[in-house]
């Protein structure tokens, strides 16, 4: 079943929590609603739930407008970032609670407890109370929970933020598993990018109070519409540009950030609503930068900026340069070789910028289409 | 050497809080023997006060229950207008006095009340009755149920209350599965401070209820008018029977508690 929220409002004491919000949610989807702490998502998915009733607007599941409903009459799932797994029963009663409120004959009971018990791999835990079990089984416990009425909808709120990141890794390859086999229609909350990445078949990044951008992970990733979203999924590189000419194929721009003693300017393809003196932000991915040590004489169309490394990290993964380009800085993903101090050019096809102006803008086709706008 | 002096004075302080409490008991053992003792409490009027005690402080708690767990429930979980006011409420009969709370109950249902009248000409007497004895124990033992009872049900994840409703279980279901449960051991402690509370009542009692031997004088009664008519025995005797009272009720309750958290 799909879910819909159509101009969700909240405020508490006067301070607006959910503003006009929308979503629109496909049945059997793998949802996360990602975005920083107070912003919304816990309440956007409590709204859902019917465990916080909204000032205005509508939910609806399946078609069927629910706001009204209470909780116990919506058919959903919920797991809760500190797992709430009742102290006083057991794992199996636990499991068995929503069975015995829908008074479901005991020997069903049993089987069906039995089969999401194994299903989360915590079988054997079934007779322990949950203080004797560990982060990730009581995680367990609280999905079988959630699955063994067989909801409708599966919401969870930042089920996986008290586990180690090893217990984690584990938890959400079997999450994502058990979802596509069931294919329940879930909507998960988060703060990580990486789960979000990992675990979305679409992402809806909310940041006070309202929906940025709702798009796959890896468009999300790639092509953020805005500068929050986009420095929330980690892009460092946002400069502030102004065109100064366009034509069919390429606008040249320049740079203004704060602080800049000489404008640069720097050609970019793939735009969709660039205006003249009309100022955009531009991100541009680290791992599409490359320094070189010399200015290429021949470089055709390619960007390049003189720059000096000012700081230079290991991310684990590579090492990441921060290169002063005067006035403002740039990272890029580099090999061991360079060294902080030393004076770089720092290059980037024209193709590599990406504006962040809310639309996006792939071909031609797409670019004349948004010019006309 | 400053450490040292420190906890010299801070168990200093502590003896004499044990002495404040156990000299007061000890001198009790002192103005009788164990056979004295068991001779008085097999006197008919002492053994009339012990049942009119226990039967009265028994009812008290069960009707404590009945109606200070929705009120505690009331004001854990809800947000309502008046709130306040019936918090303020709840703690009212701990800080008045019990003469005042005897007084405001004699005037409520004495006869010259038009409560008090109306009751009368349906033949319920309250006043000098074992029923007056009831309520006046209630009125000033129930709050001790409610604001433990309360704390317990505050002490409850929200989470967990939620997790049930979206589980599929109604407010009441949630309440007799997840809450009560959770709640127990609050419940508990309320229960055993109202009925030591009840037990203990003098003041609002003979007020509303008088001292009517065999018939509305309960212990701590029996232990007032035997202490002023010279009958030192019997009411030390009571008195001593009032204290292992409290005393097995506490360890019980301890020992129970324990249990639970081990």
């Amino acid at each position: 079943m799909g879910i819909v929220l159509k101009e969700i409002s909240k405020s508490y004491d006067g301070r607006a929590v959910l503003k006009n919000l929308n979503l629109e949610i496909n049945q059997g989807e793998f949802h996360v609603l990602l975005g920083p702490s107070g912003g919304g998502k816990t309440t956007t998915l409590s709204v859902m739930a019917g465990l916080t009733e909204q000032d205005s607007g509508s939910v609806s599941i399946g078609g069927l407008d629910v706001s009204n409903l209470s909780p116990d009459k919506r058919r959903i799932g919920f797991v809760f970032q500190d797992h709430a797994l009742f102290p006083h029963l057991t794992v199996f009663d636990n499991v068995a609670y929503g069975l015995r409120v829908r008074r479901v004959k005991v020997h069903e009971m049993t089987r069906r407890v039995e089969y999401y018990l194994s299903k989360v791999s915590i079988a054997k835990e079934k007779g322990k109370f949950p203080h004797q079990l560990s982060g990730g089984q009581k995680q367990r416990a609280a999905l079988a929970r959630a699955l063994v009425i067989e909801p409708e909808i599966l919401l969870m709120d930042e089920p996986m933020s008290s586990l180690d990141s090893m217990t984690k890794e584990s938890v959400r390859d079997e999450l994502k598993s058990i979802q596509q086999e069931i294919g329940v229609t879930t909507v998960y909350v988060t703060h990580d990018q990486n789960e979000a990445i990992l675990l979305g078949d679409r992402v809806s990044v909310l940041n006070n109070g309202r929906v940025e951008q709702i798009e796959s992970p890896s468009e999300l990733f790639h092509h953020p519409k805005t500068e929050f979203v986009a420095r929330f999924v980690g892009i460092k590189n946002i400069l502030k540009v102004s065109p100064i000419r366009i034509n069919n194929h390429e606008a040249t721009v320049q740079i203004n950030n704060d602080g800049m003693e000489h404008p640069i300017r720097i050609r970019v393809k793939k735009y969709p609503i660039f205006e003249k003196g009309k100022e955009i932000d531009l991100c541009i991915h680290p791992e599409k930068i490359t320094l070189k040590r010399e200015e290429k004489t021949y470089a055709g169309d390619l960007n390049q900026i003189r720059g000096k490394i000012v700081k230079r990290t290991n991310n684990g993964n590579g090492f990441m340069a921060i290169v002063d380009i005067g006035g403002t800085t740039l990272h890029a993903s580099i090999s061991s070789d360079f060294k902080v101090r030393e004076n770089v050019w720092v290059c980037f096809d024209p193709d590599a910028a990406h504006p962040l102006c809310g639309k996006k803008c792939r071909a031609a086709e797409t670019k004349r289409r948004c010019l006309k706008e | 050497m400053k450490s040292l002096s420190f906890d010299l004075t801070v168990s200093l302080i502590a003896g004499i809080f044990v002495c404040l409490i156990v000299l007061p008991m000890l001198a009790l053992f002192t103005t009788t023997s164990l056979g004295e003792l068991v001779c008085q409490l097999k006197s008919p009027l002492v053994l009339s006060a012990v049942l009119i005690s226990l039967e009265t402080s028994l009812i008290v708690v069960f009707l404590a229950l009945c109606l200070g767990i929705p009120v505690a429930y009331l004001l854990a979980m809800k947000d309502f207008k008046g709130k306040e006011i019936l918090d303020t409420l709840v703690d009212l009969p701990i800080c008045m006095p019990p003469l005042v709370a005897g007084l405001a109950l004699l005037i409520l249902l004495g006869g010259n009340s038009e409560l008090g009248g109306m009751l009368s000409n349906h033949g319920i007497d309250l006043i000098f009755s074992k029923k007056g004895i009831i309520i006046a124990q209630l009125f000033v033992s129930i709050p001790f149920l409610i604001k433990s009872a309360r704390d317990a049900f505050e002490s409850i994840n929200k989470n967990i209350i939620n997790a049930s409703l979206t589980l599929g279980a109604s407010k009441f279901y949630t309440f007799k599965t997840i809450l009560l449960p959770l709640a127990k051991n609050g419940i508990y402690t309320g229960m055993i401070m109202t009925w030591a509370r009840a037990l203990g009542e003098f003041g609002a009692t003979s007020m509303v209820a008088g001292c009517i031997p065999f018939r509305t004088e309960t212990m701590t009664v029996a232990i007032y008018q035997n202490a002023m008519s010279g009958e030192l025995a019997a009411s030390t005797a009571v008195a001593l029977l009032l204290l292992v009272f409290s005393f097995t009720l506490l360890l019980v309750f301890k020992s129970r508690v324990k249990v639970q958290a081990g």
